[in-house]
């Protein structure tokens, strides 16, 4: 497979990717200078789990949103959407190349996680799989955020209005120990999955099983993809 | 005079496509588009057009006149605010992705991944228009070697100059083979010799059935390549014809061109009986003036009163932008 003659849209945003080598070595190390470090350290668990998953949720979450809205900026998104292409596959493609490159970001430091704190290979497995869902949920925000401006400075401002709630619900720092409704919510949000898989591989336990991590992030990523393919017509239309 | 001025909305009542191209299904067809920006009020308005195969139409106007707009639309990008088109008798409303595919475009500020290389950016939209990989690479290379970038194929993008961009744009726009092509200011920043290859280009594309929408306001390069051209002003077609029609209809109007050494305050100048604008181009002052005795000589008079040192002066016949003056008593390019 070759991508210096990218023919899908994902394959031109993998050559991006590996194409800029200087801004690849830092993609590729910030996650293993700020978790690694981390992991080493004797912090407690939940605070340690927390550091994970605000790394991924920001990776994923500026990733498609910062790229998106510079892409909208430079006009070349448009002229890709002037093709017959269709803008459901391209807003697909985005999202799914986003998310697997930042998780490409992230493995080296997962794998140094996992390393450090030994656990088994279904727990792995399930952290691994929650991560994922989260750079799929945060790259699903950014793209909706790209909806509605045009600036990465933007992207920033919404993105910290959309995801304080959301990582306040998932239980990161506060919330630990929801009842009643924040519960109910907290189900909803695939950060928190992350959060618990992310405890449990630093040794607290948690009440979330496996088998709950392979699944309802799994659903509620695959609703909100597709809910955020659904602006594609909008997204990669002419800004006025 | 069988030139036909459309001052509300445009009509096919060219000489050309009564006689000529009548019979033939357009390969492009708008009717009465309008698209008013609600920021500005600026747009098109009840615009219609017909291009037929082989042919190449030229859309003429200043900026803010629309031409840029209109192609907008006909490329799909924005939907107009009523109106339809059709490109090869496909609505380009209703099927906007089979438009799409039949349409090749390039628009005025062209964009690509400067972190790719040229050949990476027309790869991907050859394939992106369901060009098959071989095929794609070899037209790819044909078209290299024609605009003269081979050489320069495999660098990334961010090293090119904006002609080499330019060139690129056009690449990505011809390389599909499309039914029409939509060129928004192509020539703007060629070099002499790469605007020749594109006219070729764009000839040898006609030849071979393509139907061309060329938005310039390069007036020699409409004259070179033009069957027929339309005229926008204020989102208005204002007429429409063959480039000798239309410059017929200005008989009797002469353009005269000082090049000047120091540049001058040339508003007296146009106080001159007879000249009827004045229009800055470069180190030029062109004067567009009633033919009349002694018209030259009052003109150069004028402006050596106003302090201009002539070194060149050259009396010219009318072109397509003394037809635009004639008919808007506007320029047709900004004044400077």
């Amino acid at each position: 497979m070759r991508f210096d003659l990218p023919d899908a849209y994902w394959k031109k945003d993998v050559a991006l990717f590996f194409s800029r080598r200087f801004s690849l070595i830092i993609k590729m190390l910030y996650p293993i200078a700020i978790i690694v470090p981390v992991a080493a350290s004797g912090m407690p668990a939940k605070y340690a789990a927390a550091v994970i998953g605000i790394v991924a949720i920001m990776a994923g979450t500026f990733g498609a949103g910062e790229s998106l809205t510079i892409d909208l900026n430079d006009g070349i998104l448009v002229r890709v959407a002037l093709t017959p292409l269709s803008p459901y596959r391209i807003v697909f493609e985005v999202l799914a190349v986003n998310a697997v490159l930042d998780l490409v970001q992230l493995l080296p430091a997962l794998l140094i996680v996992y390393l450090l704190h030994p656990v088994s290979i279904v727990w792995m497995l399930a952290a691994t799989l929650a991560v994922f869902a989260t750079l799929v949920t945060a790259n699903c925000i950014g793209i909706f955020i790209a909806n509605f401006t045009s600036s990465p400075a933007d992207v920033l401002l919404y993105a910290t209005a959309i995801l304080f709630p959301l990582i306040y619900l998932s239980g990161f720092f506060r919330n630990q120990h929801p009842t009643g409704i924040l519960k109910a919510l907290r189900g909803f949000v695939p950060f928190a999955y992350t959060d618990d898989a992310m405890k449990t591989v630093f040794g607290l336990a948690t009440t979330t099983t496996p088998l709950e991590i392979l699944i309802y992030p799994t659903v509620i990523c695959a609703v909100l993809a597709f809910a955020v393919c659904l602006t594609a017509p909008h997204l990669l239309s002419q800004r006025s | 005079m069988r030139l036909t001025t459309v001052l509300r909305g445009g009509r096919y009542n060219s000489p050309v496509m009564r006689s000529g191209t009548q019979n033939t299904p357009p390969a492009l067809e708008a009717r009465k588009i309008s698209r008013l920006y609600e920021s500005s009020g600026r747009g098109v308005s009840d615009v219609s057009l017909r291009v037929a195969p082989g042919e190449v139409f030229g859309l003429m106007g200043p900026n803010g006149s629309g031409k840029s707009t209109l192609l907008r639309v006909l490329s799909t990008a924005i939907a107009p605010d009523s109106g339809s088109f059709h490109v090869g008798g496909v609505d380009g409303l209703k099927e906007r992705r089979k438009v799409r595919a039949r349409t090749g475009l390039m628009v005025d500020s062209p964009t690509h991944y400067d972190a790719l290389t040229g050949r990476a950016n027309a790869y991907f939209f050859a394939r992106a228009y369901g060009m098959e990989k071989d095929k794609a690479k070899g037209v790819l290379a044909e078209l290299f070697d024609y605009f003269d970038l081979t050489e320069y194929a495999d660098d990334r993008v961010k090293t090119y100059s904006y002609g080499m961009g330019k060139k690129l744009a056009l690449i990505e726009a011809m390389a599909h083979g499309p039914e029409v092509l939509l060129l928004d200011e192509p020539s703007l920043g060629l070099d002499y010799t790469s605007q020749l290859a594109y006219q070729n280009k764009v000839r040898e594309l006609a030849g071979a059935g393509a139907a061309v929408l060329l938005a310039s306001n390069q007036v020699d390069e409409v004259e070179a390549l033009c069957g027929r051209a339309a005229f926008l002003h204020r989102g208005r077609v204002v007429a429409e014809g063959t480039p000798e029609e239309l410059i017929s209809s200005v008989e009797g109007v002469r353009r005269i061109v000082a090049t000047l050494r120091n540049p001058v305050e040339y508003g007296p100048v146009a106080e001159v009986g007879g000249v009827r604008r004045v229009v800055p181009e470069g180190r030029d002052l062109v004067f567009h003036c009633e033919e009349r005795p002694g018209i030259v000589a009052d003109v150069v008079a004028g402006v050596v009163r106003a302090g201009g040192d002539i070194v060149n002066l050259s009396v010219r016949r009318p072109n397509l932008e003394d037809v635009f003056v004639k008919l808007t008593g506007e320029a047709l390019r900004d004044e400077v």
